[in-house]
């Protein structure tokens, strides 16, 4: 399928299949990722993977009552089934003395295969049967539609939608009382605030996002759109509200993006959007803008750089100081690719078969000595340390002392001095 | 009785036994895992086998079970990697990151095995059935496989279980008396991803955890000693692998994977109800007659 086909049919579909089919995604994952958000910075994840798996008896049990899917009747099967999920959980624990993932995995297991053999019993025609369970079908949505102001429009998104804004409303009127429990439960506690019930109203916020998105994606594939927005967004940023606008458009994207691939590839729509929100974390993770590992490899690669550059710098300044110029020669291939570079910026100059600093190299060689013999005298003076002990610490923290610290350093001895070795102290450069 | 049926009933009894010879390794397998309190260790591999699946189909072509389990093990080993990396390089916690591999390697498997057929791969109808695991179409074969995998788990866990059982107590012990902790960890998961590989056609990618899983935790309420635990955590996962696969056969409609399980949740209530001393009843009972209830005891234990 060539791509000019792809925008033909996107055109010819806003407000057909397909828009409506990603629309409904969306909107379901982003309220995931919303429930996802305050479920992962409570160390709750695999809370939220015994929920989505444990809410089918739920749904199974109310469909076989005659309730339709994506109904009240549903909503109300999967947040009971969620509340019995969580209450054995804590009761095995308490009763039994079970850990609590031990308590969770045998629960929503146990819950999980009821539902399907629930399934397995359910006549047929209930739009209720094992694939669907497992994948969702998330392109047979928009066929589906009520009318609304004289447009069809597919019931799936109109649940999703107010779903979403239900989320939306609630996560706002009690944001304080979440982050407050999220991050302080004693402290919450103590200031009165209902722990448990808020608590209970975020497990009871992951059963109804679980239920609004079983249809489209099925029960096994929703921890991933919980969690990984969450976990992504995490990476991103430290704040929490915006942590939860960038999980909630990280979902929404993923879900446009996933339905788009799998439609291109004819394959699962909600399995392909599990996959593009793992790229989409696997992404955050290397590019992150403090600590992806893109970042800490470039910065560790610039300080590694960095101090190559000082040491050689100050080689050269302390060759120069003992007059012996042959000690300014660099040992080691890697030193000599330094010294290159050196020369080429100008702090060192050509000098026969060795090399000299430059004013500016000898600026900035002056400082790098000066660190050390510094941090050399101050250590003698307070850590009592033999004297062989006091270069490979000053080795290290000659890098990372600032003008400011060499003042103060210098303020603390009591004569313009040597370092303990005998030498002298170069001046601030 | 035609030659045909009984060859078919033949057949049936030897897939049961191998089955149940895995539902015996995965009870002690697990009751490792759970004494370490790595009750979920094994999910986020049973979640990945799916990729596996389908991944040594693409490559091979074939679809007998030896091929397909060993892309499963690849898949499930390199899941675990997965987790390990994501808890090495990044500030993911530990329960989000195994939540992150389960929900994105299934998506990736299901994605695999759902575009199969679409891409010209006529003859793979069936793999879904790695799903929720389906006994039927195993032969003699593939059971006697299992078989083999169940005795080869069995025996490193009895070549392991001393050093694991110091392990599971007491680990800042062990690893100041020089044992290899991480090691032992590690050998302790690669067993539970072996046996999550071969609860797989039994029981399925989504409920394998529960093969690993429930049993201990059911055996735990009986006794207190490692090497009982072990054994009698066994017995339970036979006899519920061998219900799930007769209740399945009588049931041909129904997936394996969930009747196994709920056969094991049945020996949990049991469990968890009357076992003498720490079952429910006997509790409430004692409690009842005015002694103490040994709870601060158990305090430091591992998990049960």
């Amino acid at each position: 399928m060539t791509s000019s086909t792809l925008v033909g049919d996107l055109a010819f579909g806003l407000g057909g299949i397909h828009a409506w089919a990603m629309a409904t995604a969306a909107v379901i994952a982003a309220s995931c990722a919303l429930v996802g958000t305050l479920l992962v910075v409570r160390r709750m994840s695999l809370v939220g993977d015994a929920i989505s798996h444990a809410v089918l008896p739920g749904i199974a049990v109310a469909v076989l009552a005659g309730g339709r899917p994506g109904g009240p009747l549903v909503f109300l099967g999967a947040v009971a089934a969620a509340m019995l999920t969580v209450w054995l959980t804590q009761g095995l624990r308490a009763a039994g003395g079970l850990t609590e993932d031990a308590g969770a995995g045998v629960v929503f297991t146990t819950l999980f295969a009821i539902g399907v053999v629930l399934v397995g019993l359910a006549p047929p025609g209930t739009h209720l049967d094992a694939a669907c369970v497992l994948y969702g079908e998330l392109a047979f949505l928009p066929f589906d539609t009520i009318s609304i102001a004289g447009q069809p429009v597919p019931r799936a998104f109109v649940a999703g939608a107010t779903v979403l804004a239900g989320l939306v409303a609630a996560a706002v009127a009690t944001w304080k009382l979440q982050v407050f429990t999220a991050f302080d439960p004693a402290g919450a506690r103590m200031a009165g605030i209902p722990v448990v019930g808020v608590t209970t109203g975020l497990l009871a916020a992951t059963a109804v996002a679980t239920v609004a998105s079983f249809d489209a994606v099925g029960a096994v594939l929703v921890v991933a759109m919980l969690v990984a927005p969450a976990a992504a967004a995490e990476l991103l940023t430290r704040r929490l509200h915006r942590m939860v606008v960038v999980a909630m458009a990280l979902g929404a994207v993923a879900a446009c993006v996933g339905y788009l691939a799998a439609w291109r590839l004819h394959t699962s729509a909600a399995g392909m959007i599990a996959v593009v929100l793992g790229l989409e974390y696997a992404a955050a993770a290397v590019l992150a803008p403090d600590d992806g590992l893109a970042a800490r490899l470039i910065g560790r690669v610039r300080l590694a750089w960095r101090v190559a550059r000082e040491d050689r710098l100050a080689t050269v300044w302390r060759a120069e100081e003992a007059g012996n110029r042959a000690a300014a020669r660099p040992q080691t291939p890697h030193e000599a690719v330094v010294v290159r570079w050196l020369e080429f910026t100008g702090h060192l100059l050509r000098d026969g078969s060795s090399w000299r600093l430059s004013p500016a190299g000898r600026r900035e060689a002056e400082n790098v000595v000066r660190s050390h013999r510094l941090w050399e005298a101050w250590l003698g003076r307070h850590a009592d340390l033999p004297l062989d002990h006091l270069h490979p610490p000053a080795e290290w923290v000659e890098h990372h002392l600032g003008a400011e610290m060499r003042e103060r350093l210098e303020a603390d001895m009591d004569e313009r001095a040597a370092d303990p070795h005998g030498r002298e102290i170069p001046p601030e450069a | 009785m035609t030659a045909a049926a009984g060859i078919l009933a033949h057949n049936t009894v030897v897939v049961a036994l191998g089955v149940a010879a895995v539902g015996f390794a995965a009870g002690v397998v697990g009751s490792l895992c759970v004494l370490r309190k790595r009750a979920l260790a094994g999910d986020a591999a049973a979640h990945a086998t799916l990729v596996g699946v389908a991944g040594a189909f693409l490559a091979t072509g074939r679809r007998d079970l030896a091929t397909l389990l060993a892309g499963a093990l690849v898949a499930a080993c390199a899941g675990l990697g997965m987790l390990v990396l994501v808890r090495r390089f990044t500030r993911t916690r530990d329960d989000a990151a195994t939540a992150l591999v389960i929900g994105v390697s299934f998506g990736l498997g299901i994605t695999l095995v759902s575009g199969l057929p679409a891409w010209g791969y006529a003859n793979s109808a069936g793999l879904e059935q790695f799903l929720l695991g389906h006994t039927a179409a195993l032969t003699a074969r593939d059971a006697w496989l299992l078989a083999a995998v169940a005795a080869v788990a069995v025996a490193a866990v009895a070549a392991i279980l001393k050093e694991a059982t110091l392990v599971a107590f007491d680990a800042a012990f062990a690893a100041a008396t020089g044992w290899p902790v991480s090691g032992i960890d590690y050998l302790i998961v690669g067993l539970v991803a072996l046996m999550v590989v071969a609860g797989l056609p039994a029981v399925g990618a989504v409920l394998v955890t529960a093969l690993v899983v429930i049993p201990p935790v059911a055996a735990r309420f009986w006794t207190d000693r490692v090497g009982t635990m072990v054994v009698l955590s066994g017995l339970i996962g036979l006899a519920a692998a061998a219900v799930g696969v007769a209740a399945s056969a009588a049931r041909p409609g129904l997936a394996t994977g969930p009747l196994v399980v709920i056969a094991a949740a049945g020996a949990f209530a049991v469990s968890f109800l009357c076992a003498p001393h720490r079952g429910w009843i006997a509790r409430r009972a004692e409690a009842a007659r005015g002694l103490t209830v040994r709870r601060g005891d158990d305090e430091g234990e591992a998990g049960r």
